[in-house]
Order: structure tokens, then sequence, then C-alpha cells
């Protein structure tokens, strides 16, 4: 008797793991018989891929291949997720995106869980793009872990007719010149939104435009030698001045960064300008879609120069076609595709090769603004930044604090204290 | 308890009941229905809209044309089609599990006699108490070095017995099964297995039921170790509708459509079940 | 085979030695599949949490465990996001459980009137206990948004002012607290009815004839005979609201519970720290002090319950 009992249970039991077992393997993409592969890739924001075709058309060159991409639009939750993944080894696609804020944190602690490319035949991958670019991808030992993609020299973009209803020049030149400094930026906004229609104001939020202007300096959060400097940093201490000073004046939409009421504000035309680095240009055609395209222009910004985010392609030690992987990161990253992506999606490529063929491309989407010449003027001037293993970290914790300023009211002083407890409690010191 | 339940609808108390219900209790009763009901409709609004009209600054209150577009959306970006399967692999198996290991061990709880019994029933019933998040750590060591994450056994293996369910058949069985039923059995010179299929079973399949559809909710509900174990490359429902509301798909209509398909499967059982749902729910309480 | 079942039913008889042996393993057997399984996933993971919490442990390298001792748990007193999600908790679980509970006690009333369509309203009340946390959070989110939301369209409407439901600390409390107070008040209606329904009619009819108004039935017949029910609901609920993770975690889509981290609850908390910050040590030290706040909780009610009792006899 114990045994049939027994007999009965684990039958039961073993008929579930059969039946789970078929379930767990019909989630694996593999080579099929007749020797199709499908690549997945799981990026984050908009890296403009799949919106340009060039999926398609790598499917076009190589029929037995089909990409797969997901997508996460907030960085910090990607970053989250891909950290579980990598803990377990399981659900990490064959390519995965890397912000240029996080590459530093993997090359000093999870270099092992991802493929050199260099043993993937991908050793000259980086070696078109601007020095510092490819720089940061590889590790003391000469490993390379991954392909630089875009990087993000910032702009200004804005919405013409709005600056005509209220009055403001829509001249770029004009434009640029009125806001030289982050000084004349604010200026410009208090007279717009002394004459805009109520409700409407001058940026998104804080955080976009504290983002752009730490971005336009070498030493942000950490020093050369890697120690962690943002408590003291000059381009920290300045960037949160002036972020305060927009928030003081009323000229914050204060709409919390890559959330669904921000995405909506895109089409309802609730702020006027908006901190664009140029793979920006990308996301704002996503959210305003047809119906905003002619009512953009981009100019360039205060300082004329600086660089928010830029990413990699990595390949982890667990995927499943770590070959075929690396051939579609070679493609996606080649000068050709880099030009592409920077005319469609505005991505602008960290190929100097491409640089060179993008320089006079304009974007009828965003009133034939000479995207080209913008964001190379801005991307000569950029420093060569310092990355920091917690830029990310460090950075999340800042403009969390700056939202906390705009939406509950809290002064300044006390969000510094809250930035700082936050950045203790990330780091679990 | 059983048999008073069954014969409730022409019980004896509802007709010398004082009791009637007023035009003022269905006004009440009705209201309370629409506030229930509402963020249903809505969500079927939402779903069926553009991203643009829903930040329109007049809401729209009517379903507009887009159903069927966002439906498929949600389907082609969040893969919720393979969720639904995955979910109801998921929660079919959890629930057969669950189902066959309450009503073996209830019996044995019930009417069997052994050394231990009282303890044993004691430890079931004390950790039922024990939040989940207290486990989730070691568990999810457990499946990274098992190599399970990702995969649905990481999440069908936790969930495969439950102690409320052991407690719940023990109950059931106490009330519903008659000792003399089992002696009797034995006194044919029947095996306990036989008297388990043959003269338990049946007895216990009203119970068994009930306690098949409460897991198969609660398993296709499931959010916190799902979250943690799974990954939107293979979700269930509930991690894909996680991954929707974090900004994995940009347009709001189609995260709203997501929540409707993730919903829909449920509501379907409830049309067709909802009655032994609310009968099944009521008898527990008044057991538990 | 005859003889192999006299396990000690009520009335069994002498059986040989061999059998008899036999029999008396065979409840074990009906016990084995629920016990081994149990004691894998869940009495496991359960002492070993305890064992986690005193060591450094970090999600990128589970492997590796440095003996922390209590450092864990010193660190987390002394951490004021834990106090601030302790407190948290405990707001959002009186602002779901309170109105839950008294609304749902209301319902239930109503329902136990004789009604045209009363099985129409059961399923009716019981439709959002059916709808997932994920699913119905990501709904409320969407009504409660701040500039293109439902709930805020109609306070304009009704010319008040828009409401920050996500940045405020009682209003975003009060959203999440929407969320759970909507799933689960029908599902305690119907607790309740049907603890009604055990109550003889008898009770009500005596009343009646005393001239006992509607009110003063509920308030001396029903509550007296709904008291295990409700104290049934109240640990639930109780239980419930100290585990709150679903429904904080998807209002804005992030573990830090707000932009201040103003509903940030202890489970939110817990997986903050583990899978946002990757300290799964800590996280561990959490869980077991949100056990230990549970198991005394469970004990303050039960306190209560016996001395009420007693008062009562």
């Amino acid at each position: 008797m114990r045994r049939s009992a027994a007999v009965l249970g684990s039958t039961a039991l073993a008929a579930t793991l059969l039946l789970t077992a078929c379930g767990g393997s019909a989630g694996s993409s593999g080579a099929a018989a007749d020797g199709k592969v499908t690549i997945t890739i799981d990026l984050f924001g908009t890296f403009g891929y799949k919106e340009s075709g060039l999926y398609e058309e790598y499917t076009k060159l190589h029929p037995n291949i089909t990409v797969k991409q997901t997508d996460t639009q907030d960085e910090g939750q990607y970053w989250q997720a891909l950290q579980t993944k990598l803990a377990g080894g399981g659900g990490l696609a064959d390519i995965q995106g890397l912000e240029v804020g996080r590459v530093a944190s993997v090359l000093q602690k999870q270099a092992d869980k991802f493929t050199d490319l260099k043993t993937l035949g991908l050793g000259a991958v980086n070696d078109e793009l601007v020095p510092w670019k490819g720089a940061a991808a590889k590790t003391a030992d000469g490993r390379i872990l991954g392909a630089g993609t875009d990087i993000g020299p910032e702009a200004i973009c804005f919405r013409t007719d709005l600056f005509k209803a209220a009055g403001l020049p829509t001249d770029r030149t004009e434009l640029a010149a009125r806001w030289s400094t982050w000084q004349g930026y604010l200026d410009l906004g208090r007279q717009y939104v002394a004459k805009a229609t109520p409700g409407n104001v001058w940026t998104d939020s804080a955080a976009g435009m504290f983002t752009a202007e730490v971005g336009q300096q070498q030493v942000r959060y950490a020093d050369e030698s890697g120690k962690p400097v943002h408590e003291s940093s000059p381009a920290v201490k300045t960037a949160w001045a002036d972020a305060g000073r927009l928030v003081a004046d009323g000229l914050s939409a204060k709409l919390p960064q890559w959330t669904p009421e921000w995405n909506k504000a895109f089409s309802t035309g609730k702020f006027a300008t908006l901190s664009c680095p140029a793979w920006m240009l990308g996301y704002i055609k996503g959210q305003a879609g047809t119906a905003g395209a002619g009512t953009w222009d981009v100019a360039p910004g205060p300082g004329r120069t600086g660089n928010w985010g830029g990413s990699y392609l990595t390949v982890p030690r667990t995927a499943k076609h770590p070959k075929e992987a690396a051939e579609l990161i070679r493609w996606l990253t080649a000068k050709e595709q880099q030009t592409t992506l920077f005319t469609k999606q505005g991505s602008f490529p960290s190929s100097t090769g491409a640089q060179a063929a993008i320089k006079d491309v304009t974007d009828p989407y965003f009133s034939n603004a000479p995207i080209g010449q913008i964001f190379s003027e801005s991307a000569a001037a950029m420093p060569a930044q310092v990355l920091g293993v917690d830029d990310g970290v460090i950075g999340k914790a800042f403009t969390d604090a700056l939202g906390e300023v705009e939406r509950t009211g809290t002064a300044p002083d006390t969000a510094w204290k809250h930035a700082l407890d936050n950045i203790r409690k990330a780091n679990g010191s | 308890m059983r048999r008073a339940g069954r014969s409730e609808p022409k019980g004896s108390r509802a007709l010398r009941s004082p009791l009637h219900g007023g035009p003022l209790a269905y006004a009440v009763l009705i209201a309370a229905t629409v506030v229930f009901a509402f963020p249903f409709y809505w969500t079927l609004v939402a779903a069926s809209r553009s991203n643009a009209e829903l930040s329109s600054t007049t809401p729209a209150l009517t379903p507009g044309p887009n159903l069927l577009h966002n439906l498929g959306e949600a389907l082609e970006q969040a893969e919720i089609g393979r969720a639904l399967l995955n979910s109801l692999l998921v929660s079919a198996t959890v629930t057969a599990g669950v189902v066959l290991s309450s009503t073996l061990a209830g019996f044995a709880f019930a009417k069997l006699r052994f050394r231990g019994r009282g303890l044993l029933l004691a430890v079931t019933v004390a950790t039922m108490m024990i939040p989940p998040q207290l486990g989730v750590i070691p568990l999810f060591m457990l499946i990274v070095r098992l190599d399970l994450q990702n995969t649905l056994p990481s999440v069908i293996l936790p969930s495969l017995v439950s102690a409320f369910g052991v407690f719940f058949m023990r109950q059931y069985l106490v009330q519903a099964l008659p000792d003399e039923l089992v002696e009797a059995g034995r006194v044919d010179g029947a095996s306990l297995l036989r008297i388990f299929r043959s003269i338990v079973l049946p007895v216990a399949r009203p119970g068994m039921a009930v306690l098949g559809m409460l897991t198969f909710m609660a398993t296709w509900n499931d959010f916190f170790w799902p979250v943690v174990a799974l990954s939107s490359q293979n979700p269930t429902v509930q991690v894909a509708l996680k991954s929707l509301g974090q900004g994995y798909v940009p347009d709001q209509s189609v995260v709203m459509a997501g929540a409707l398909l993730g919903t829909l499967p449920v509501l379907l059982v409830f049309g067709v079940l909802g009655r032994q749902i609310v009968g099944g729910i009521m008898q527990g309480a008044v057991k538990g | 085979m005859a003889l192999t079942s006299s396990a000690r039913l009520p009335a069994a008889g002498p059986a040989p030695a061999r059998t008899r042996r036999a029999g008396r393993l065979a409840p074990y057997g009906f016990l084995t599949p629920f016990f081994v399984l149990f004691a894998a996933f869940g009495l496991f993971p359960l002492l070993y949490t305890a064992y986690v919490s005193l060591h450094r442990v970090e999600l990128q390298t589970t492997d590796r465990m440095d003996w922390f001792g209590l450092q864990n748990y010193t660190r987390l007193l002394a951490d004021p996001f834990f106090w601030n999600a302790l407190r948290n908790t405990f707001t959002i679980g009186v602002l779901s459980t309170v109105p839950q509970l008294l609304t749902a006690l209301g319902l239930a009333h109503l329902l136990n009137y004789r009604l045209r369509g009363r099985t129409f309203f059961r399923v009716a009340m019981l439709l959002p206990y059916a709808t997932s946390v994920a699913a119905a959070t990501l709904v409320f989110a969407q009504l409660f948004g701040r500039d293109y939301g439902l709930v805020n369209w109609v306070l304009g409407e009704l010319g008040l002012g828009p409401v920050d439901w996500q940045a405020g600390t009682w209003s975003s409390q009060l959203g999440v607290s929407a969320v759970v107070t909507w799933r689960w008040t029908g599902y305690n209606a119907l607790i309740y009815l049907a603890g009604m329904q055990a109550i003889p009619g008898e009770l009500y009819e005596s009343t009646a004839v005393d001239g006992a108004s509607k009110w003063q039935q509920f308030r001396h017949v029903t509550i007296p005979g709904l008291r295990p029910t409700i104290v049934f609901t109240v640990v639930v609920s109780t239980i419930g609201a100290t585990q709150l993770f679903g429904e904080p975690l998807l209002y804005e889509g992030n573990a830090g519970g707000g932009i201040s981290h103003q509903y940030q609850t202890l489970g939110l908390y817990l997986y903050e720290q583990g899978w946002t910050f990757f300290h799964l040590g800590r996280a561990a030290a959490v869980a077991w002090v949100m056990f230990l706040l549970i198991v005394v909780l469970a004990l303050l009610n039960a306190a209560i319950a016996a001395r009420r009792n007693r008062t009562d006899r």
C-alpha cells in the first residue's frame, strides 16, 4: 500500500514535470532543422534598428536569419532585469544592449559574463570609432566586451508652433545665440512662460536639463582614478543649481522621464523645449508620431556640446548563437548602417567614417533642421568623459531627487541629501 | 454545513426572514456593481482607442475602433500570446498537483490515525502564515544553481503543493466523508489505495473542484515569485503585464489591450462557473 | 493484498505482523507527495533565508557568501528607508483594510436580503477578485494619471483642482489603497455573507417580535454572530497588507515606491534591496523582519479575540 500511494504521487509528479519540461523547451529559440536561426536582441530606449528597417534588410541579405527584438524604454528597468538574468544565466538574449553609464560596472564586476568579441572575429569592431568609445569597452587585459553603436551629442529640440504662438524667434542661429549659456536658456524660458498659454511650460523636467548639463563636463560622478566625486564635483553642483532655478521659476512640466505621462505629453504639447541628445530625435518621432512632423525643430544648445548616453552591443556568455550574433553586430555597427540610423532615426554615429558621411543630413520631420551639422559640431567639441562604475546609479539618484523637488515641493537642499542617501543605499555602504 | 449550504435557496430562514430588499438596497447594490465593473469597462475603452486619444484633455468614455489593432500589437510586442500559453500550462499543472497532493494528505489527516498526526497537521497549518517573500531569496539561489531560471518549472515546482490546500481538503473530508464508509470498505477487504479511489475520491470531488478553482485563479494571478524567476523573454501573463507596466511598450492603449487579454480568460471562466466559484468561496469561508 | 489496508481505522482488527507494519506506514504514503515537495520548496527556503541573512550575498555572485554576522540587521534598523517602508506599510494597510472591511460588511448585509438577481450581484462583486494585481494596477494607474487621468478629469469637472496621485504622500497611498480595496471588497462581502447565512433566522425573528429596528438587528444579532468571521477577515487582510507588493510596484512601475519612497512598502523594500540594489543578504534580513512582524500581529489578533471572548461570557 505504501508503495502504491507513493506510486500514485510520483506518477502525478512525473507527469507534471514532463508537461512542464515540454513547456520549458518550447521557449528556447534554437536552430531549427532547416538551418534557420533566430537571433534574439534585447535593448532599451530606442536604438532604431527596427524602426529604420535594418533587421529586414539583414534578413534579406541572410535569408536563414531572423532577428527578434525586445525593448524596455527605461534603461533603469532594463539594467535591473539584465542583472537578474546575468546572475542566473537564464533568459539572456543573444545580443544585449549596454548603456555607456553601465560599461565601467560591467568591465569591473561582470567581465566574465560576456564574450570577448575578439574570439568571435570582431577584434577590429571598434577600430573605426572615436577613440574613447572603443577604449571604454576594453578591459585592462585587452578583452573587447562591447561594440560601440551611437554616441549622444547634445542639442535642444523645440516646438516651432509653440514658439511662434508665444512670440519667440524660431531661427536656429538666433536661438543658439540667445541660449548660448544655460542662464540664457532659463531667461528665454521665463519669457516664454510669461506669454504662453497657461499649463504650457518651457521644458519637460528638471532631470532632462540636469543630465544634459552634467554631460558637458569631462569629470562628472567619478574622477580619473575611479574615486566617486559626485558630492563635490563642480559639474554636478552647477547643474543641480541650474535645475533648481528651472523649477523655482516654474519652467518645468514636472514630468518624470520615461513614464507614460511623459510619453503622452509629446503629442499634447505640454512643453516647448527638450534637452536633446541625438538619439532623442528617434524617441520624439516615436512618441509624437506622424502628427508631430514639422512642429519640432533642432538648434545647437547651451555650450554647443555635451554627451548624454550612447550604447554598446554585447554578446553574453550564454548566447545560443554567438557566431551569428557577432556577424549581426558587425553589420549593425558598420559605417553604412550607422549612417542609415542617423539619417532615419537621429542616433549619432560613433564611427568616424559615418560621421564624415552624415555632415549634410537634414531631417524633414524636424523642419529640415541641419541635424548632421548641428550634432557633428556638438560631437567635435565633446570631452572624453570619465566613466565611473556607479554612473548609472548616481545619475538616477540625482534625477529622482530633482523629481522630488519639482513634484512634491521638497527643498533642493533636502532633496540633495536624499540623493546622497539613495546612492549610499544602492552601494550598500 | 455543506448540506445546509445546498438547501439554502429554499431554506427556512429566507422565507421567514423579516429582511426584504427595498429599493434602497437595490440602488446601493447597483451602484456598487457599477463601481466594481467600471474599471473593466474602462479597460475596454482604453484598449480600443489610440494613444493620442488617451492623452486628450477630455477623456474618451466610449469604446473606439482600434481594439483589434491594439490587441494585435500587444500580442506581438509583449509576448502576450506566449504568456497566455505559459500561464495556462503553469496554472493547470499546479492545480493538478495541489488538488492531488492535498486530497491525499487531507484524507490521511482527516480519517487515518498515525503517529505524529497532530504535530504534522500543526506544522502544516502554522506555515500558512508565512509570507511567500520569506522563501524567495533561497528559492532564487536554488533555481539559479539548478539552471532553471526563466523556465516554467521554476514557477511550477515551488507551488506544486499548498499547505492551505491540505488544510482545506482535511476540513472538507472530516465533514463530508463518514467514518462508516471508510470502515465498510475496509471490512470488504479493500486496500487503502482502493478505498481512496473508489470511496474517498467520489465524496471529495466537490471539495476538489472548489480547491481547483481557487488554486487555478491564485496561480494565474501569482505575481511576486514569477516576476523574480521569469523574464519578459519567457513570461507568464503577470510577468508580461509587469513588463507592459514598466514601459516595455510605449503605447498606453496597447498596455491596456494587454491587460484586457490577460484578464479575459479568468473572466470567461467566471462567466461559466461564477455561481460555483461564489459558492466555493462562501463554503470555504464558513469552514475556515 | 486483502489486508494490506489495515491502517488504524476506527475499528481496525487484528492483522499479521508484516502487513500491520505496512499498514502503520500507509498513511505516510499519502502524506509523502505533499511533504517531500513542501520540505524542498517550502520549509528549506524558509530556514535557509535565516542563514542567508547572516551573510553578505550579492545577486551577481550568488555562489559567494561572506559571513556578516548581524550586520544586515543592524544596518537595516539604522536605515531610515526601512522605517519609512514600515510606516508606509502600516498606513497603506489601514487605508486599504478599514474601508474595505466596512464596505464589505454593508454590502453583505444588503446581499443577505431577499433579492432578485442575487447570483448576478454576487458574481459581480467577486469579479475584481478574479483580476490579477498586475492588470488591476495598470488600469488604476491610468485612471489616477496626473495630467490625463480620468479621476482628475472628474475632479476638474466638479471644479476641484487636479491631484498629483503619484508624487503626493497621502494621495499616492490612497491610489495604491484604492487598488487593494477594489480587488478585495467583494470577496470579503461574500465571506461575511456566508457568515450571516449561518446565523439562525430565529434570532432575527425573535428580535423582530421584540420590536427591534433593522439597525438594531444588525448591531445586536448580525455583528455578534459574525464575530469569528470578522476576526478571520481581519487576520487575512492584515497579513495581506503586511505583504503588499504588486500594487505599489506597478503603480508607477518602479521598485522605489514613488519619487520620495512615499508609498514604498516592506515587500517592495525587500524587492528593491534584492533585485534593484542586488543585496540578497540584506533582502533576506528584511524577509525575516517581515515574518516576525506577522507573527506579532497574529498573536496580537489572537490575544484581542481571546480577551473579547472572555469579557463577553
